[in-house]
Formats: structure tokens, C-alpha cells, sequence
């Protein structure tokens, strides 16, 4: 069995009780709706008698029960199968934190979790549901055979041209909604750079310009939609012919039969009532579908959950000034010092986020080890570590209800978050929000300089003995970034601090400064020390179109 | 304040006014439906008719019925072809209508609150899903709701017609299941719609995740994270059960109103029989039950149940974008100020009268007295503004991040209006000025797909030469190479705004607004991507260019190139050559690095 059907199949069974309910009740409706035809004919032959009609009363009765049973399960297995895939693939996410992101884009991974997990969910249903379609399939044949078999065989033609119908009709509609959905994506596309440009469209006035641009493929996607109804209302054509000519072939066949004496009325009722059950097969088609795109889904989830966890030991840090260690790493070897700054330089692409990632262990290294007070990083219980490293990024991202619980991530209090604020120079900004601290994440205007300095807040929070700052004061003006870098000094001396930086003043006010190229330490020395090399020099005059997005 | 662009119209109204105007398509659903349920009326009574000529040994009597109702049938399916067909002419042009007012109402939105959305990409998305499913929702709704009306009307007409005596008790249980599946619907809805909000926020809670990962791990927030998402979950799969509950209990009464019916029939069978019914008739009518009556009966329950719920769901979140998608939300909602819209009306008509822009005594920029805040509770961000900018000058603007430099930048191009206080431009309301009297260039450039020409001739038509006059000047000639193999092609070539780096799509914004004719040039840190010779190079250029210049500076260079410095720090503004402010500005000089910090 593939990897992705046993995820699906894991999946189901994860639905307690409720596939099993699912199944129960789609067979039992099944076979109550085999059975009625038979009693509702043998109440006509017998012109009402009590007792085929009593039989008839009991069979609704299960088709009822059933139905309904089958509704109630089926809507809970798609939900309980569905959150057990996304907490795998949550869990999974959190688990191996940014080493997915280096897998996956974002955006991937939320279709993953949601979409995805959604349609691997509905396997189990669609799986059952069809089944739960080949009882009255198999089951009229043997129904209609037991009848004259004559009957089968008008029956069993017109099945196979349904098959065949089906089949056409998959094939056909994979390729037609691609080109559909390819002209959709490129209006959203549309969309989305005029949405980037809003400040721009604002001022220039080009709002109407922008929406006829961002709407010009319409009229070729209402082309595509032509082509989707025009093979849809086809495909509706085949199939529905066939239902209504299986009907009248088995009545004429049944009516031959029943003049000559060798059928009753009843029977030719049931004969006509097992051929339109037997051509229920059609309503797979929807399951045939579904079954396929959540095997794929099914896939598509596999891969994440095959992405391997971060694991952490059990080790607690000894005493210590936070002195780091790298040896053998592919960056190279490095000591940084207890407590000191040690700003590190370098061209874009020179790994200067690299040696960052790999200092409070956002990634661990290909080879080498990196030691935090003489303790290698992976022995480090997972507490232990990210309470003793504080991170802040150029571009962080923030979580939570409130900006003051972005700050603090659920492990620091309110005064705790207040403080880190202060020193990270947001407190002005935040005092000027509409509730403050409360004020909801998602409704508080925050410029780039803003959040940066959020970030920072939420780093300073937390770091016990090592502080990295990934180009984290890149958006903030020389004023509010050396009031941070001296309250940094001032309450947070005993970190050390490793700070990655554009700028030449950082770098001149760090005790040392590690330069980088190429993926490796080139040299370590202070500022002044490494000034005499022209290629340092060079590091620090801005190129030309210095990122790509 | 996004009203303007959207509407709350409510879902039916948009539903009915699709509709309407397309009467030719109605028509010919109505013509082909009549054909397509031919089968609906002919069936009782064909088959009443065979059987009962194959029981009375006339089985070519039988037969030619069946023949007939073999027949309705063929025509019928191709009739339901061309009711599919008849139903894509309103559906689709009804997609692009809903299409059209997602792309306004989202653009407009975007721009009436003057800023650049954060994640502006999951929510398009988003909006362009739900116009699929209102659709699809829509054309099934349209068809079932269509199927059943006709069904009913013609079965019950052959019904009445083959057995007048049966028609009750067919048709009453009939109608109870209709009328209970219509009573089930509002709480459906309810219950559906709980749903989606529920598996809207989880959706929302695993965007941020995924995009926060790296943070998550950093701060070791996994477990709090864990939890969060554990929530959403929980309540999502509550919010199905629940729904899940209500379709149960649904399905019961519906089956019921569809299986009843045949009970009834064959326990007045003896009855009937003795008042002279034929056992055909009664055939003929259980088959106008079972072939006719159920099954479009559990049409219009799939449909109506799962279509129109799922249709006034997402036509609620198209027509109401702002609920829709709440974290795209303005996230600088003006109400202590207000924002202005440019495309209004009001700027239309200084467009087409430039010689409002055009008072040579006021200066290019007044204010007076501004104060502007971003929410009622808001600490202004600029406070009793008074500043007048001469005809020509050169400006800079300088300040702590967060200080209020790119709201004066909005509020001088007129895209905020101020709480307190005017702006005036050339004389006129700044919002009222409009595109033909200044020029902003934000610091996310926008660079929209199609060729370069049309990007850089994006404010204003230009002849070729005068581009590539303009590319030349400000140094931008690296972008021609970016965008094609030669030179003498790049104007032609397709940009793909995602391949050109941050400092490339600055260029682009830059050789726009030079090419603009307008008096007055706002950069808003429209350089602070370009390196710092091309950044005064390019300056340099706009000095040349003549005109008023004000620039949001990045770096201290351009504070030092610029004649005049305004000096903003929350909320307040001191004004002042370079030098001046240098020798009397504390926080100024602390900004040059003319003195060192106090450490």
C-alpha cells in the first residue's frame, strides 16, 4: 500500500466509531432500498395484503434509519479525519519548525494543513459512499437475475456503457478546468501587484485603469468556462440517457415476459425498479473523484509529515557568561566570547543568516557541533534552550491575540514584556495604540521600523545568556537604533550578543566583528582591525539593487 | 468608508437582479424545461398503459407506450443539455459580475485607506475561491430549484390526470416534506454558516503559523502554539457535528416525505382496486413517486441545502469583503482623520482644469494648523503642523522611524485628509489637487505586469525618446538589461513585476514620476533600495527636473543635499537649513552623528 493511502486509511481509523456507523448505515439504507422493490411488487401481486405491506412499512423504516445515520457519521468521519490530519501536520510543523519553511513556501504549507487535510478526510466517506453505491449495483443484478435472467442481460449492457461514460468523462475534465483555473490565477496575480501598488494607485487616481487591468484576461476565462459547461452538460447527456433507456429496455423485456405469462405485474415493477438502482452507479462519479483527489492530497500531506523533527535532550546549561562555540560546523570554527557584542558582516549570500541560524540552533549543522557554555546545543532540553536565546529577525512575525502577548509568546508576563519593550524603543508607539497593550494584532497599524522593534521587544524578553540579531534594526533610523543598541548594553549587558549588520557603525561599536564570505568565517578581529582590508570595505558599500524579493 | 466601493447589498437581491437580466436565458430554461420534464407527466401513464397491454396480452400495445415514453426520454436528455447550457449564460456572466466587484471592492478598498496591505495574496485568494463556489453554488441552485418547480407540476398533472383518487394521498405527504425540509433550512444555514467561521479561523491561525514558524521556534512557543491551533480545531469538528446533526434530522423527515407517499398508495390498494383502479394505474402512480416525485425532491434538498447555503455564504463574504477577511483590514482606519479617495469625482475635475494647480502666488505647499491622529484614542501623529513650502524648493523631511514622515507624505499628496487643520497644494485642498498637480512615489514601487513602456509611461504618455531621456538621467539604464537580452527591445518587454528586485522597482516608480508632468514630486523613501551614489544620482536628477521636490529621506545624504530640512519627531517639526539645524537641533545633530550620543 502506497504511503498516502495508509495515511488516508490512518486517517479513518482515527474517526472512532464513526466510519464503522458510516458503513452500517449506508449498507442498511443499501439494502433496504435492494429489498423494496421486491415487497413493493409482491404487495401489488397480492393486492395489498397485510403482510407484504407491513414488510414494505419495515424496509422504509431502515432506509430511514439508515439515511440518516449515514448522514450523521459520514458529516462527523470527514471532520474527525480531517483534524487528525491537520493536528499530524501541525504538530508535525511546530516539530520541525523553520527547517520546513526551507522546504515548503508558507503558503504551501497552509493549503497542507487545510485544503489538503480536508480532502484526505473525506476519503473514508467517499470510500464507504461508494461502496455503499455497489450494494444496490450488485445487488439489483442478482435481484433482477433471481427475476429471469433475461433482464440481467439488457441490465448488465447498459452498465458496462456507464463504466465507459465514466471514465471518458474523467479524462476530459482534468485538462479543461486547468486551463480555467491557470486564467483565474492570473487575474489573482493581477490583483495582487495592484493591491502592492495601493499607495501608488491612490495617488496617481488609476483605480478604475487598475481594475480593467487586473480584470482583461476576463473574457477568455469566461471562454474556458464555455468549454467546462459545454463538456459538463455532454457528459450530463451520456449519462442521463442511459438511466431512462436501461429503464424502458428492461420494461420491454419485462412486458414481453409478463404477456407470455412468465412474469407477474409485481415482478415487472421490481424488474424496472432494480434496472434505475443498478444504474446508480453514475452517482459514483462523484466519489470516483473525490477518492482520487484525496489520495493525492494524501500524498501531497505524506511529504510534510515526512519532514524530520528537531529533537531536543534533557540537558540544563551550567553556570556561565553565554560563551558560543562553533567547531567544525560548514561555516567554519568560531568562539564567541561571554557577553560580548561580536556584530558579524558580509555580503548578501555570504551566510552571515547561516552563522545566526546555526548559534541558538534554528538549524543544526551539516557537520561540526555548536556549544553554548560548553554544551553542545541538541543536548539541550527545548526549554532550556530558547529560554537562554533570544532571537529577532529583520522581518519578524508576530503572533498573538495582542501585541503585548506577541511580546511575550505566552512565556513572559506582562511586566516582563513591558520592560523588553521599553528598551526595544516600543513603548511609544505601542502607548499610542488604541488599547495599548490589548490592542488586537490584527487591527494595530504597524509600520516596518514598528515591528521590527516588536521583534526585538519580544527577543529581549527572553534571552538569558545569548541575543541574536538577524539584521533586526535594518528599518530603524540611526537615533532609534542606537537608543536600542545602548539600553541593550545597559540591561542586558550580561548576554552576549551576536548582532548580523549592514551598517558600518554597528560594526565599529561591536567589541569584535566576524566577517563572512562565501559561506565560511573569513577573518575575526575588531572593526579597526579588519578596516585596513579593502574587500572588508567593500562589504559595507551598498551594492546596486542590493535584494532580490 | 469602504462603502463606496462595496455595497451591503443582500445575497438574494444580488441573486435576483443576476437573474433578471438575463430574460432571454430564462426563457430558453423555461422552453427546454418543459421538454426535459415531458418524461415527468408521460411516465405514470405510459407505464399504467404498458402494463397493463402486456397483462391483457397486447405486448406491442405495451410496447409502443414504452416505445413513446423511450422517446420523451432521448428528447429529454438532450433538452437538460441546453437547460445546462441555458443556465451558463446566467451563471457565468453572473461569476463576472461577482469577479468585477471583488477586484473594485478590494482595490478600492486598498486604496481609500491609503496603504499597502500586508498580505494582500491569501486574501485574493481567498475572495477569488468564494466567487468559484458562489458560481458553482449559484448554477446548481438554479438548476435544481428550476428541476423541482417543473417536476412537481408536471408529475402532479399526470398524476391527476391517471388518478384523480390517489392524488391526495400522494401529494399531501408530499407537501409535509417539503414544507419541514423548508422549516429545517434556517437553522442549517445558521449551523453552516458557524461552520465556515469556525474553519475560517483556524484557516487564519495555520497562515500565521506557517508563516511564523521560524519565530515559533526561536521563542519556543511551540506548546502555546500547539494549543491555540488545538482550539480552532476543536471547535471546527464541533461545528461540523453540529451541522452534521441538523442534515440527519433533515434527511429523516425528507425520506419520509418521499417513502410515505408509496406506503399510502399500496394500503389503499385494495381499496382502489375494488372501485374498479387497475392494477396499472396504481403502478403508474407509484412511478410518478418513485421516478418523478423523490428524486426531485432530493434535488432540491442537495440543492437547496448544500448550493443556496454555501451561495449566501460566500455572496455574504464577496458583497461584505470587510468581514470577510479580517486581518486585511485598512490597517490604518482614519477615523480621527479621514481618508480621501483619489479617482473621486472631485480630483476628476481638477484634472480636467489644470488651471487650478496652476495660482503661481500661493505657494507649492501650505499647512495650517494640521493635526492628524489614525483612531480617536490615537496620540496625534502630526500635531499643529505649519509649514509652507516655496515654489522650487528642495525638502527633506528627517525623523526617528515612526515619527510621522510618510503620514505628512499622504497628507500633502492629499490621501489623508487631516482631523484639524488644511493642507493646501498650489492653493488648493491637497485632496482635491489631484494626480495632474503631484506625484507620490511610496517605497513599495508598484510594477504591474505588461511592458516597460507602459510601467514608466504609467503617469503621463511619453514618446520613446523622451524614456529613454528620462532612463538615462537617472541612471536607470541597469533595468533595461534586466528586463531584455538588448537595449533596443527592453521598452517592448514584458515585466514580471516578481522577477525585478526591490531596487529595480524603485527605478521604475523613479522614471514614472520624472516623466510626469505634475509641479510637485513626493519620494516617500521611494530611494531606499538603491544603493547611495545611484540614490543621489537619482536626487540629483529630480532637482534638475525643476519644480517642488520634497523627499522622505533614508539616509542622512539626502538631508544634506536638500536646500531645506524639516525635522519631524512625534508629533512635532522644527524647520531649518542643514547647518542651521545641526548647530541648534540636539536630536538633529544626534541624527547626523554631528554628536556623539551620551552613553
Amino acid at each position: 500500500m502506497r504511503l498516502a493511502d495508509r495515511l488516508a486509511a490512518r486517517a479513518a481509523r482515527r474517526g472512532g466509531p464513526w466510519p464503522v456507523l458510516l458503513a452500517a448505515g449506508a449498507t442498511a439504507a443499501a439494502a433496504g432500498e435492494l429489498a423494496l422493490p421486491t415487497l413493493i411488487g409482491g404487495t401489488i401481486d397480492s393486492r395489498g395484503a397485510a403482510g407484504w405491506l407491513g414488510a414494505c412499512l419495515a424496509a422504509v423504516a431502515v432506509v430511514l434509519g439508515g439515511e440518516c445515520l449515514a448522514v450523521w457519521a459520514r458529516g462527523l468521519t470527514g471532520a474527525r479525519a480531517s483534524a487528525w490530519v491537520r493536528r499530524a501536520v501541525v504538530r508535525r510543523l511546530l516539530g520541525a519548525g523553520p527547517d520546513m519553511t526551507r522546504r515548503f513556501p508558507p503558503g504551501e504549507l497552509v493549503t497542507r494543513a487545510g485544503m489538503n487535510a480536508e480532502e484526505v478526510g473525506r476519503a473514508p466517506e467517499a470510500l464507504v459512499s461508494a461502496v455503499a453505491l455497489l450494494v444496490p449495483t450488485a445487488g439489483a443484478l442478482v435481484a433482477l437475475t433471481l427475476i429471469d435472467p433475461l433482464l440481467t442481460l439488457a441490465l448488465g449492457a447498459g452498465v458496462a456503457a456507464i463504466l465507459l461514460v465514466l471514465r471518458a468523462f474523467l479524462r476530459a475534465g482534468g485538462t479543461l478546468s486547468g486551463a480555467y483555473q491557470e486564467t483565474q490565477g492570473h487575474i489573482a496575480a493581477r490583483l495582487v501587484d495592484a493591491l502592492g501598488g495601493a499607495r501608488t494607485i491612490a495617488a496617481a487616481g488609476t483605480v478604475e485603469r487598475e481594475a480593467r487591468r487586473v480584470l482583461e484576461p476576463l473574457p477568455r476565462l469566461r471562454a474556458h468556462g464555455a468549454e467546462l459547461w459545454r463538456a459538463t452538460a455532454t457528459a450530463g447527456v451520456r449519462a442521463g440517457v442511459m438511466v431512462p433507456v436501461l429503464e424502458v429496455a428492461v420494461l420491454a423485456c419485462g412486458g414481453w415476459l409478463l404477456a407470455g405469462g412468465r412474469l407477474t405485474i409485481g415482478e415487472l415493477y421490481a424488474a424496472a425498479r432494480y434496472a434505475v438502482l443498478g444504474a446508480a452507479l453514475s452517482g459514483a462519479l462523484g466519489y470516483v473523484g473525490q477518492l482520487a483527489r484525496a489520495r493525492s492530497a494524501a500524498g501531497r500531506v505524506a511529504e510534510v509529515l515526512d519532514v524530520p523533527v528537531l529533537g531536543y535532550g534533557t540537558r540544563r546549561l551550567p553556570e556561565g557568561d553565554g560563551t558560543l562555540e562553533l567547531r567544525g560546523t560548514p561555516v567554519g570554527d568560531l568562539v564567541v566570547p561571554g557577553g560580548s557584542v561580536t556584530a558579524v558582516a558580509g555580503r548578501s549570500g555570504s551566510g552571515k543568516s547561516a552563522l545566526a541560524e546555526l548559534a541558538g540552533r534554528l538549524r543544526d549543522p551539516a557537520t561540526g557541533v555548536v556549544l553554548l557554555d560548553g554544551v553542545p546545543l541538541p543536548e539541550l532540553s527545548r526549554q532550556e534552550l530558547r529560554a537562554a536565546v533570544g532571537y529577532a529577525f529583520e522581518r519578524p512575525v508576530l503572533l498573538g491575540e495582542t501585541v503585548g502577548a506577541a511580546i511575550g509568546m505566552g512565556g513572559i508576563d506582562g511586566g516582563g514584556a513591558e520592560r523588553a519593550a521599553r528598551a526595544a524603543g516600543a513603548d511609544g508607539f505601542i502607548g499610542r495604540l488604541p488599547r495599548g497593550y490589548g490592542t488586537a494584532l490584527a487591527s494595530a497599524p504597524l509600520s516596518g521600523g514598528e515591528r521590527q522593534r516588536l521583534g526585538l521587544a519580544r527577543a529581549f524578553a527572553r534571552a538569558r545568556r545569548l541575543l541574536v540579531l538577524d539584521d533586526a534594526t535594518s528599518s530603524l533610523d540611526t537615533v532609534t537604533e542606537r537608543q536600542v543598541s545602548r539600553a541593550l548594553t545597559e540591561q542586558y549587558g550580561g548576554c552576549t550578543r551576536l548582532v548580523v549588520t549592514h551598517r558600518v557603525a554597528t560594526a565599529a561599536r561591536a567589541d569584535r566583528v566576524v566577517w563572512m564570505e562565501d559561506g565560511r568565517v573569513r577573518a575575526v578581529g575588531t572593526h579597526g582591525e579588519l578596516w585596513s582590508e579593502p574587500e572588508y570595505r567593500a562589504v559595507f558599500e551598498e551594492r546596486h539593487f542590493e535584494e532580490r524579493q | 468608508m469602504p462603502s463606496s466601493f462595496t455595497p451591503a447589498l443582500r445575497p438574494g437581491a444580488v441573486v435576483r437582479a443576476a437573474l433578471g437580466r438575463r430574460p432571454g436565458a430564462l426563457a430558453r430554461i423555461a422552453a427546454w424545461s418543459l421538454v426535459e420534464v415531458a418524461p415527468a407527466f408521460l411516465i405514470g401513464h405510459a407505464v399504467a398503459r404498458a402494463v397493463d397491454g402486456f397483462a391483457a396480452g397486447a405486448p406491442l400495445l405495451g410496447l409502443a407506450w414504452l416505445g413513446l415514453l423511450g422517446a420523451a426520454w432521448l428528447a429529454a436528455a438532450g433538452a437538460a443539455r441546453q437547460v445546462v447550457l441555458a443556465v451558463a449564460a446566467v451563471a457565468e456572466p453572473f461569476r463576472d459580475d461577482l469577479l468585477e466587484r471583488v477586484v473594485r471592492g478590494v482595490l478600492g478598498h486598498a486604496v481609500a485607506s491609503a496603504c499597502a496591505p500586508r498580505a494582500g495574496s491569501a486574501a485574493v485568494a481567498r475572495a477569488t475561491l468564494q466567487v468559484e463556489l458562489a458560481r458553482d453554488a449559484f448554477a446548481a441552485l438554479v438548476g435544481v430549484v428550476r428541476g423541482f418547480a417543473f417536476t412537481l407540476v408536471s408529475a402532479g398533472a399526470g398524476l391527476l390526470t391517471l388518478a384523480p383518487s390517489l392524488a391526495g394521498l400522494v401529494l399531501a405527504p408530499f407537501a409535509a416534506g417539503v414544507a419541514v425540509f423548508a422549516a429545517s433550512l434556517p437553522a442549517l444555514a445558521r449551523r453552516q454558516r458557524a461552520y465556515l467561521m469556525a474553519d475560517e479561523a483556524t484557516t487564519e491561525l495555520l497562515t500565521s503559523v506557517a508563516h511564523g514558524l521560524r519565530d515559533i521556534t526561536a521563542c519556543g512557543a511551540e506548546e502555546r502554539v500547539g494549543a491555540d491551533v488545538e482550539r480552532r480545531i476543536t471547535a471546527q469538528v464541533a461545528a461540523a457535528g453540529a451541522v452534521a446533526r441538523v442534515t440527519a434530522v433533515r434527511t429523516a423527515a425528507l425520506a419520509l416525505g418521499a417513502w410515505l407517499p408509496v406506503v399510502l398508495v399500496l394500503a389503499a390498494m385494495p381499496t382502489l382496486l375494488r372501485n374498479g383502479v387497475g392494477v396499472g394505474t396504481v403502478v403508474g402512480a407509484l412511478a410518478y413517486v418513485t421516478q418523478s416525485l423523490a428524486p426531485a425532491l432530493g434535488g432540491l434538498v442537495e440543492g437547496v441545502g448544500v448550493s443556496g447555503v454555501r451561495l449566501v455564504a460566500a455572496l455574504d463574504r464577496i458583497l461584505r469583503p470587510d468581514r470577510a477577511t479580517p486581518r486585511e483590514r485598512p490597517s490604518r482606519t482614519a477615523s480621527a482623520g479621514r481618508t480621501a479617495s483619489a479617482g473621486s469625482p472631485a480630483s476628476a475635475r481638477s484634472l480636467a482644469s489644470p488651471g487650478r494647480t496652476a495660482a503661481s502666488d500661493s505657494p507649492a505647499i501650505e499647512l495650517r494648523g494640521v493635526t492628524f491622529a489614525y483612531g480617536p484614542h490615537a496620540e496625534p501623529v502630526v500635531r499643529n503642523l505649519d509649514l509652507a513650502v516655496p515654489r522650487g524648493q528642495h525638502l527633506a523631511v528627517v525623523g526617528p522611524s515612526g515619527a510621522g514622515k510618510s503620514t505628512l507624505a499622504a497628507l500633502v499628496a492629499g490621501l489623508l485628509r487631516p482631523g484639524e487643520g488644511e493642507v493646501l497644494v498650489g492653493g488648493v485642498p491637497a485632496d482635491r489637487a489631484g494626480p495632474a498637480a503631484r506625484v507620490l512615489i511610496p517605497q513599495e514601487a508598484y510594477v504591474f505586469r505588461g511592458t516597460l513602456r507602459e510601467n514608466l509611461a504609467y503617469l503621463a504618455p511619453a514618446t520613446d525618446r523622451e524614456v529613454m531621456a528620462a532612463v538615462e538621467e537617472l541612471g536607470a539604464h541597469p533595468l533595461l538589461d534586466v528586463v531584455a537580452a538588448r537595449r533596443s527591445a527592453a521598452l517592448d518587454a514584458e515585466v514580471d513585476p516578481g522577477r525585478l528586485s526591490a531596487g529595480e522597482r524603485q527605478l521604475v516608480a523613479l522614471v514614472r514620476a520624472y516623466l510626469s508632468p505634475a509641479p510637485l514630486v513626493i519620494l516617500d523613501e521611494a530611494t531606499c533600495h538603491l544603493d547611495p551614489a545611484l540614490e543621489s544620482r537619482v536626487e540629483r536628477a529630480f532637482a534638475r527636473r525643476g519644480g517642488t521636490l520634497v523627499v522622505i529621506a533614508h539616509r542622512l545624504g539626502s538631508a544634506r543635499r536638500a536646500g531645506r530640512v524639516l525635522l519631524v519627531d512625534g508629533g512635532r517639526a522644527v524647520a531649518g537649513t542643514h547647518d542651521e539645524l545641526v548647530s541648534t537641533v540636539p536630536l538633529y545633530a544626534d541624527l547626523t552623528g554631528h554628536r556623539e550620543p551620551v552613553s
